[in-house]
């Protein structure tokens, strides 16, 4: 009988005994040693044994009776010290013992940051009982407070664990969305919603700075100035192979010891299985590769022929009620295409990416009762070429039924108990009898049923089965959507931000239901200014959500420089600024042009100078002219009382407290203004945004105006007597636009649209100004700062230029 | 694990269905334990809203404990107190604003087993003690009445958070779980928390808790009935349970693709599918070798199907 043994009894080395000992019971007289002090248990159950939701016991694979059953000689709470290959044996902490074969699955060790304070009593890892057994004990406390580093499977089992255990948990993930590996931002933004609904408090893009405690953990402080208290700190960062007796035993390593695809290293007689191996360059943390190599590994041992391979690989958080399921790659890509499901009222997600006809990926979460299917077609490489348009509804609707050809039919086979409109309880026949009732449009249908009333989302699907009760009759409505990702318009998407308090981009897509996974160049910078125009405080900015211009505060022109506007507010400067300009001028080579907005452009600067000319415009006191932004641009004044003999008011002094008050501010389209100091007019006041034009008996208040592919006088709205009030009105007035205009609408559009007198008689009352310039002022406290100043700081890496490899290569 | 059971005392031991039909509730069948005089009466008796045990879940809409027979509006007294029967809950089961149907399980304790059923509300952002039976668990009783539980916290709370039955092992270890160490003290071990979903915006939690010595039941199945996971057609998956006999029940693997599973109408499990009703199956056939009793109880979340708990005497 041949001498084996297995150094560590995990999941992948038990495996292997048990095909062993099925196949060739007496063929190998077995020792086993771990450095745990016992045998084999399903590691990946650790978790509901956290929870509570299992014991120990039952998660025991290989009890004492199975390896006395099986002859095997126990090492267990033992660690092996060395593998002597000259001798052929395995020193142990308590003795050598000789072997004929050897396994080594000593699986890996857990990560640990070597942050300050790592090293505190009460900062554990998540690997095995211990780790287990000591955040159970610390839950112990009531009113605990429990910190989880790590928003990956590990953590995340961990935080709900140790939260159905009783205790205040926080997960702290460096990433922007939970578990990047295995979900998208979409998928990962319903698992944060559901782990806040169980209490868990997650929080995104967390720089852990330090833990620290006198003797043992008392809080974790954040890079951001955040402290958290903490009873104890789960590290769940990720794993590492522990592959240290290979590499001291000489065997040939990887990242960790390299086998061949019979599982052997690179001594004959050692075979290696579990995360401690490297194959073809790949690591390995999942089960069920592990499972593969177990059986290959066997098979090498008795002389039989078989190879492992890579396969696919899916996996399940273990977090009771949270439904998700991810396979293959679902990396963006030119060739890729997206098909997206979501249903927001059931808080489901699903994305399946499909690249030359064949399904590459997916994520699902909420509803993953397909997953086997779609991972089968992953894993098949199947072509889909014929189930395309229905692929998304899963194997019920394929087979070559009408359902299956058209989503159209698909509609039209749905019963009449089916609920199309999730928010208002509305069921398809319902919608079919007011139909046949006389309803021909989609307001008829929303009037009479309330269907596609409320959240919008089923708009579509209201829209087919008007499409499929009237045939060729029905019109589509000619409110154009945003855009191919969704059927919702502007207006729809910004009542929905407001009502349904969206507050980020995921929140968006999902809850409203958008086809592609998260937007696409149209609708993200409208989306992007919804969002930060309605929850200046809860959003943060998304540049990536930008136009080019906006992104780098500058212009670009068509030799691809850029052209730098420092602010001149209303239209005044002084020599010292002039001198600063024409210094910066020179020395970046610039072409000076004095534009129609009273400022002076610096123009053919070259992307990689702009900090460097900012900074310098900076020191002179001049800040960005935002000349690129939907924002404020510029407030044309004309010389007013102090210096014109026709000026009846201070209309400079007007121009220049408006721009100081309203610079910064995003709008959906840019904002100029003008104050002109009598009716003569010579700051054009009349074709701006917002006109003033003073008289004797005050201002006079126009809005609406343009000049520029249209032309158009301003419409008064309103006379006031004061520059106080003119200010009030102005302020007022730019923020009901910033409010309820769509993206890319210039004011004189959106006035159109909505009327003129609805704009008066909302402003009209002096509570809702007030609240309007509240508003304006919360915005402002975020978003009123020099973008100058800001990127010459924290962003001047952005504008370094591409390292020019031409002459190297050439060389 | 394979020995046959030795008899030990459980702590639910009768069980029975009330179903609507007019406006009155109807026996829709029971186990009665050998306990004829009461199984007798029953099959004889309806319920009008209101009245008696089952009539006052239906009218209150949400589970209700009977405490004590004696002077109360349980309308059998004399033959529950005859089966020795110490306490009972009426668990309504709605679909959406229907009635489906009330199970009501009644229980016997005494001075060596201890049990607990305990029904919670919620009070806006905690769940509270509204209701429950202690027996003679004084201690713990009198810590339940105390406590709150947020969102995700302990077994009524995660069950809560999570919209799906979960059963616990090991109470005694669950530390901030204020209550662990009196739950300890009496031997309580397990518990199964159930949601129950009624019309309103009301939620409730049932917790079944019990002790080594006198356990709920000998075997228990979580069954996942969602569409979300098991897709369109009728049918649910086994994700957790535990038997005396067999072991673990969950599957082993990861993603779950061993878990066993149960179609509409086969088996006790399928009736509870297909009928969307309660189940008290009495007799070993069809059931798992060495149980003669399977009581099951549906889930719904609105009108829909989404778990079936059961429990095997």
């Amino acid at each position: 009988m041949q001498k084996l043994v297995v150094i560590g009894a995990g999941m992948a080395s038990g495996r292997v005994l048990e095909h062993l000992f099925d196949t060739a019971p007496e063929a190998f007289d077995v020792t086993l040693f771990n450095a745990e002090p016992r045998g084999n248990y399903n590691r990946i159950m650790l978790s509901p044994v956290l929870s509570g939701e299992k014991t120990f016991e039952e998660i025991v694979t290989h009890d004492d009776a199975w390896y006395a059953d099986n002859k095997v000689t126990t090492r267990f709470g033992e660690k092996v010290t060395k593998i002597d290959r000259d001798r052929k044996v395995v020193v142990g902490e308590n003795g050598e013992v000789a072997y004929d074969k050897l396994i080594i699955g000593t699986g890996s060790a857990p990560f640990i940051i070597p942050m300050p304070g790592h090293d505190l009593p009460g900062v554990v890892a998540y690997r095995d009982l211990e780790d287990t057994n000591a955040m159970i004990d610390a839950s112990a406390k009531p009113g605990g407070k429990a910190v989880v580093i790590g928003g990956g499977l590990l953590g995340l089992e961990a935080a709900a664990g140790l939260r159905l255990r009783g205790m205040d948990v926080t997960v702290l993930h460096i990433m922007g969305h939970l578990m990047e590996r295995q979900l998208d931002e979409a998928a990962g933004y319903l698992l944060k919603q559901d782990l806040e609904k169980r209490g868990i408090n997650v929080m995104l893009k967390a720089q852990t700075k330090c833990i620290e405690g006198d003797g043992k953990v008392e809080r974790v402080l954040l890079e951001d100035g955040t402290v958290l208290e903490a009873d104890i700190v789960c590290m769940a960062v990720g794993i590492r192979p522990a592959a240290a007796l290979g590499q001291d035993a000489g065997l040939e390593m990887g990242r960790a010891i390299k086998v061949d695809a019979q599982m052997r290293t690179s001594d004959p007689d050692i075979l290696a299985v579990g995360e401690c191996v490297e194959f073809e360059g790949n690591l390995f943390g999942l089960v069920a590769p592990l499972y593969d190599q177990a059986k290959v590994l066997a098979k090498t041992l008795l002389g039989e022929d078989d190879a492992f391979k890579m396969r696919e690989l899916s996996t399940k958080l273990k977090v009771t009620g949270c439904d998700l399921f991810s396979a293959g790659d679902f990396a963006e890509g030119d060739a890729r295409e997206d098909i997206v499901f979501r249903d927001p009222k059931r808080g489901v997600y699903k994305r399946l990416v499909i690249e030359d006809d064949k399904l590459v990926g997916a994520v699902m979460y909420g509803d993953t009762a397909d997953s086997n299917w779609f991972f089968g077609l992953i894993k098949d490489g199947s072509d889909i070429s014929e189930m395309r348009d229905t692929i998304i509804f899963g194997p019920a609707f394929q087979g070559g039924g009408a359902a299956a050809a058209d989503p159209l039919a698909a509609v039209a086979a749905l019963p009449a108990d089916a609920e199309i409109c999730g928010c208002n309880g509305v069921c398809k026949g319902t919608i079919v009898t007011a139909i046949e009732g006389g309803a021909t449009t989609l307001d008829d249908v929303k009037a009479i049923t309330k269907a596609s009333a409320s959240c919008g989302t089923c708009t579509g699907l209201v829209e087919q089965v008007l499409a499929v009760t009237l045939g060729d009759s029905f019109e589509a409505k000619a409110e154009k959507p945003i855009c191919k990702c969704t059927d919702l318009t502007h207006e729809d998407v910004r009542r929905l931000i407001k009502s349904q308090e969206l507050k980020s981009q995921p929140a968006v897509w999902q809850q409203l239901a958008w086809k592609t996974p998260n937007g696409c160049h149209v609708c993200r910078p409208a989306i992007n200014y919804y969002l930060l125009a309605d929850w200046p405080l809860d959003y943060q900015d998304d540049l990536q959500s930008r136009f080019v211009n906006e992104r780098n505060h500058a212009n670009i022109q068509k030799d691809g420089t850029y052209s730098v506007m420092p602010r001149m507010w209303g239209g005044m400067t002084d020599p010292d600024e002039l001198i600063a300009i024409a210094q910066a001028a020179k020395k970046f080579d610039a072409v000076v042009k004095v534009t129609g907005g009273q400022r002076i452009d610096l123009l053919g600067i070259k992307k990689e100078d702009l900090p460097a000319i900012w900074s310098d415009l900076n020191d002179a006191g001049m800040v960005s002219g935002h000349a690129y932004t939907k924002g404020l641009r510029t407030v044309k004044t004309c010389v007013g009382s102090d210096w014109c003999r026709f000026g009846t008011q201070d209309s400079t002094g007007l121009g220049i407290k408006l721009e100081k008050r309203l610079w910064g501010s995003w709008t959906p389209h840019k904002v100029k203004l003008g104050v002109s100091g009598c009716p003569r007019n010579c700051a054009e006041a009349t074709c701006k945004d917002v006109g003033v034009i003073c008289v004797d008996s005050g201002y006079q208040i126009g809005v609406a105006g343009a000049a520029g592919m249209d032309v158009k006088e301003t419409e008064r709205l309103i006379d006031v007597a004061t520059e106080e009030e003119a200010i009030e009105w102005t302020v007022a007035f730019v923020q009901l636009y910033r409010e309820n205009a769509k993206y890319l609408d210039r004011a004189y559009k959106w006035v159109a649209k909505v009327g003129l007198d609805w704009v008066k008689e909302t402003l009209d009352d002096p509570a809702t100004r007030a609240a309007l310039i509240e508003r304006f002022d919360i915005s402002q406290s975020v978003y009123q700062h020099d973008p100058w100043a800001e990127h010459v700081e924290n962003r001047k890496a952005q504008y370094a230029p591409l390292a020019d490899l031409t002459t190297e290569a050439a060389e | 694990m394979s020995q046959p059971l030795a008899p030990v005392a459980t702590f639910t031991r009768i069980a029975e269905v009330w179903i609507p039909e007019g406006d009155h509730l109807v026996h829709g069948g029971g186990a009665y334990d050998g306990a004829e005089g009461l199984s007798d009466l029953s099959g004889q008796m309806s319920f009008a809203k209101g009245e008696g045990l089952p009539g006052k879940a239906w009218a209150e809409a949400r589970p209700v404990v009977l405490k004590e027979f004696d002077g109360s509006y349980f309308k059998r007294t004399e033959a529950a107190k005859e089966a020795g029967l110490t306490c009972a809950v009426a668990v309504p089961v709605f679909a959406g604003k229907t009635l489906k149907a009330v199970l009501v399980i009644l229980c016997g304790d005494d001075a060596d087993h201890h049990g607990a059923i305990e029904v919670w509300e919620d009070e806006g952002s905690k769940l509270v003690l509204t209701d429950g039976y202690y027996g003679t668990a004084k201690n713990f009783e009198a810590i339940s009445q105390d406590i709150s539980f947020a969102y995700g916290q302990g077994l009524p709370g995660g069950v809560w958070a999570a919209s799906t039955p979960i059963l616990m092992r090991d109470l005694s270890r669950i530390g901030a779980f204020i209550r662990a160490e009196a739950a300890g003290e009496i031997g309580l071990k397990n518990g199964l928390g159930v949601p129950v979903p009624v019309p309103g915006d009301k939620s409730y939690v049932l917790t079944l808790l019990s002790s080594e010595n006198t356990p709920i039941a000998r075997r228990f199945e979580i069954w996942d009935a969602r569409p979300e996971v098991v897709g369109a057609e009728k049918k649910a998956l086994r994700m957790d349970g535990f038997c005396a006999l067999e072991g673990p029940l969950w599957p082993k693997e990861n993603p779950p693709v061993d878990a066993v599973s149960a179609s509409a109408w086969q088996g006790p499990v399928g009736q509870v599918l297909g009928s969307g009703l309660p189940e008290v199956h009495q007799g070993a056939t069809g059931l798992p070798k060495g149980y003669t009793l399977m009581v099951a109880l549906p889930v719904y979340k609105d009108t829909e199907l989404t778990h079936v708990v059961a429990w095997y005497l």
